[in-house]
């Protein structure tokens, strides 16, 4: 269990405080995880009493909290939120929360201890660090700790993540700075590094001899949903694949660290990125296919084409889908493509890793041109936590006829309760002082690095390559289908 | 769980968006009563909103000997509404060891209005991953199936029989992508199965080789709307005995050395096919069936006196034909032979 702390939401009447952070501290308190003596401060432009402030988390947690909202630990925890109004740029605000902080301290015993949570948009960054270092909210005591939370998107480009960790960076210690990345809370992405180092099975057969290649898909039927002028800046590879899928990729190719302490695991993410083949702007138009939905049809109903979405600029270049193949240049990874891709408007809500395994030799029951599926190990990140492995199986009758069958274990059945929500797993592990599942400041710079190449490829002359329409309910452009037909290879069928 | 065997209804209505999650709390409702099982993902195509309860009975049977998820997608196209809506059931029979039911789940659709686009999305969005996808066109084909639905296809089911102009749906099948891992499976071609077999034995015994050298004509006898089985059969006889197609009016061959083949079709009510008569210069082989028999009565004229034998027919009831369908591993390079030979006796 954590030690007691305040944490601090800077943007505390937003959405995401709303939607995914209380729910996620009620849902550990209701669990027994949390330290009685926890506290949250919300801290917003709004004016708003404690009460009204409780009263409007209380509504969104009903809506959105993984258990039942049980009125006996809410009516407890909902005594430990307090509303603190302030402009992000006031000093003042910043030197009375010094002084609320302090009470809270003496009233509540939580020690000094504090989380800052910056659930705000990254432009406010500069500000809120500026503040807590000149109020000296970042000092902390003998014996206590002061971190900070930063949510996503860290940066739009390298210069720009350079930047803002340079501004977080003045003000907090590396020790003390956690990058969220709410997909590496989740369980399943998590399981990987057991799956893989835990079981002997899988790591002797973890390399370019056995492996075929790997498939990383993220995909949801949803499009912009009225964040269009947020997406019209950022498009699928900057929103999804330079943190999410990166860190995925990293999981699936990491050697194996010398421990479980977070330096030593991002040590090892670290040195994939660093293997990513970069690719030049031709390499970039032969292995990388972005593409934008067009209308079609979602659900059994019409959804209209990015372009006519709600503030996006209708002649937009922006991609909701990008397709990559990528090579991670090292000794265990030789000549295994990975073929990640993203995408809005699919036809399903699905992340998974598919680590698809070279077949059977010509032999046998693989003779005579028959061509036998190849064996797939995938691990879903969601929904539906869990990992399957396909594999042939005889059909039953005299004559050999082979099918593909598939071993299935889901978190949600197998172990009789569900698995916490990846903001419950976060929030705990930053109170607890473990980064292990937060990306480090190199992890994201190099990625960025490797992401501004192909994003200066597709913007700058003489021939950026095309942006591929698709419509809406299907895989995405039959771009991304020949990306892998070159090479003999499908998509998977999710 | 409520079992299929007890009624045929469509099953839960639920919100498209929301199946997978409602076909989850089905399944934990039954905290482990059953074990949900699927070997591969049977999509079914129809048109009207009757098939829909049609093709639940069919797959409740079906589920007995395949275990998979259906989803049956119905549509009518010339509704004034355009709306769709959906519903789950669960497909429970006692496995074969009897101690656990086994049950299968299926999706059920009714898409009213416009449907385009929407139907390979439909299917995208419910698979099951990674299983097999056997798609069972049960509408006319008129028009190109969709492209990135066809490639995730692995066997394109359908009942030829059941159409009333062929010359189009079979040139649309034979534009199928060559490359994609499909193979086409025509039920009417799964009627003629036991004849075929029951022909080709004929050419495994060496004492009638030298009678089959020297064919001089076919008969077939078909039932009213089942002369596309016969055209497939006699397609079929054509491309494995290599016999040119030379007059498709009058059902005349040419065989590789000259000779003249004379063929001929009648209609009678019973089975699909339910005769068919090999006649050579020195023997005469014929098969026939009664109706509602699972076995033909061969009949060998030969010049040392006559044979008769009962052979295994099949039976040709729809889920009969799809269960025989799914059970054969091979490609479709035959079908498409026969296919190529038959076309010409389609007149439409």
């Amino acid at each position: 269990m954590p030690q007691p702390c305040t944490v601090v939401i800077f943007g505390a009447t937003g959405d995401l405080t709303h939607r995914k952070l209380i729910p996620a501290l009620y849902n550990i308190a209701a669990d027994g995880d949390l330290p009685s003596a926890l506290t949250v401060v919300g801290f917003a432009r709004r004016d708003k009493t404690d009460d009204q402030f409780r009263e409007e988390l209380g509504d969104a947690l009903k809506k959105f909290s993984r258990q039942t909202v049980r009125e006996e630990v809410w009516e407890n925890f909902t005594q430990s939120i307090f509303y603190h109004r302030s402009e992000f740029g006031d000093a003042e605000g910043y030197t009375k929360l010094a002084e609320r902080l302090e009470k809270i301290d003496a009233e509540r015993g939580t020690r000094g201890n504090r989380l800052f949570y910056l659930a705000v948009a990254p432009d406010q960054f500069e500000d809120i660090c500026l503040h807590l270092k000149k109020s000296g909210l970042n000092k902390t005591r003998e014996g206590s700790w002061a971190r900070i939370v930063v949510e996503k998107p860290f940066g739009t480009d390298l210069p720009s993540a350079r930047k803002l960790n340079a501004t977080v960076s003045g003000t907090f210690a590396e020790k003390d700075t956690y990058r969220i990345d709410h997909f590496l809370g989740k369980e399943t992405a998590q399981n990987i590094m057991v799956l893989r180092f835990a079981n002997a099975i899988f790591e002797p057969l973890w390399n370019h001899r056995y492996i075929d290649h790997v498939q990383i898909t993220a995909s949801e039927p949803l499009g912009v949903e009225g964040r269009g002028p947020y997406y019209e800046g950022a498009g699928a590879l900057r929103d999804m694949v330079q943190n999410h899928l990166l860190q995925l990729l990293c999981l699936v190719a990491m050697e194996p660290p010398t421990d479980l302490t977070a330096d030593s695991v991002r040590d090892e993410k670290v040195k994939v990125i660093r293997s990513l083949r970069n690719m030049t702007g031709a390499e970039v138009a032969e292995n990388v296919v972005r593409g934008q939905y067009a209308a079609g049809a979602i659900g059994g109903k019409d959804v209209q084409a990015y372009r006519q979405e709600e503030r996006v600029n209708p002649g937009s270049m922006t991609e909701t889908f990008v397709a990559l193949r990528l090579l991670v240049d090292n000794w265990r990874w030789a000549g295994v493509p990975f073929y990640v891709r993203v995408g809005k408007r699919l036809p399903k809500s699905s992340t998974e890793i598919a680590v698809q395994f070279m077949s059977a030799p010509s032999v046998l029951f693989n003779k005579g041109g028959a061509v036998l599926d190849q064996n797939v190990l995938v691990i879903r990140i969601q929904p539906d936590e869990g990992i399957s492995l396909k594999m042939e199986a005889k059909m039953p009758g005299a004559a050999i006829r082979i099918e593909p069958v598939k071993m299935d274990f889901h978190y949600g059945t197998s172990f009789g309760k569900a698995s916490p929500e990846a903001y419950e797993r976060l929030l705990l592990d930053a109170m607890s002082g473990d980064a292990t599942l937060f990306a480090r400041r190199d992890e994201v710079e190099t990625a960025w690095k490797f992401i501004d190449a192909i994003e200066d490829a597709w913007h700058k002359p003489p021939a950026p390559p095309p942006l591929c329409p698709y419509p809406s309910g299907s895989w995405g452009p039959k771009e991304a289908d020949e990306l892998l037909q070159r090479d003999g290879r499908a998509w998977r069928r999710l | 769980m409520a079992g299929s065997d007890v009624t045929f209804s469509r099953g839960m209505p639920v919100e498209i968006g929301q199946i997978q999650r409602e076909l989850k709390k089905l399944w934990e409702e039954d905290a482990g009563g059953s074990t949900r099982a699927s070997l591969m993902n049977l999509a079914v195509y129809c048109e009207g909103e009757a098939a829909l309860t049609e093709n639940t009975d069919l797959i409740s049977a079906f589920t007995r000997d395949h275990a998979c998820r259906a989803i049956v997608v119905a549509v009518e196209p010339d509704s004034p509404n355009n709306r769709a809506q959906a519903w789950i059931s669960a497909h429970c029979h006692m496995s074969r060891a009897g101690a656990k039911q086994v049950c299968c789940e299926q999706i059920s659709f009714l898409l009213e209005g416009s449907v385009k686009g929407v139907f390979p999305n439909i299917l995208f969005s419910n698979l099951d991953s990674d299983l097999p996808l056997y798609l069972w066109w049960q509408a006319r084909l008129d028009r190109p199936i969709d492209e990135q639905l066809l490639t995730w296809v692995d066997r394109f089911i359908f009942d030829s029989a059941s159409w009333s102009e062929w010359k189009k749906p079979f040139a649309l099948l034979r534009e199928f992508p060559a490359r994609s891992r499909l193979t086409v499976r025509d039920l009417n071609w799964a009627r003629t199965l036991y004849l075929r077999q029951t022909l080709a034995q004929l050419y495994d015994n060496p004492e009638n080789l030298p009678h089959l050298d020297c064919v001089q004509g076919w008969k077939m006898t078909c039932a009213p709307g089942f002369r596309s089985s016969a055209y497939l059969l006699a397609g079929w006889l054509a491309a494995q005995l290599k016999w040119k197609l030379v007059d498709a009016a009058n059902l005349l061959y040419e065989t590789v050395s000259g000779e003249t083949i004379r063929g001929k079709i009648e209609e009678k009510e019973g089975a699909a096919v339910s005769r068919c008569e090999i006649a050579c210069k020195t023997a005469v082989f014929s098969f026939s069936r009664d109706p509602h028999s699972d076995f033909f009565h061969a009949d060998y004229t030969l010049p040392d006196g006559e044979r008769h034998y009962l052979l295994r027919a099949g039976k040709e009831e729809t889920i009969d034909l799809l269960d025989q369908e799914l059970m054969m591993g091979a490609k479709h390079t035959v079908y498409l032979k026969a296919l190529t030979a038959a076309l010409p006796l389609f007149t439409k």
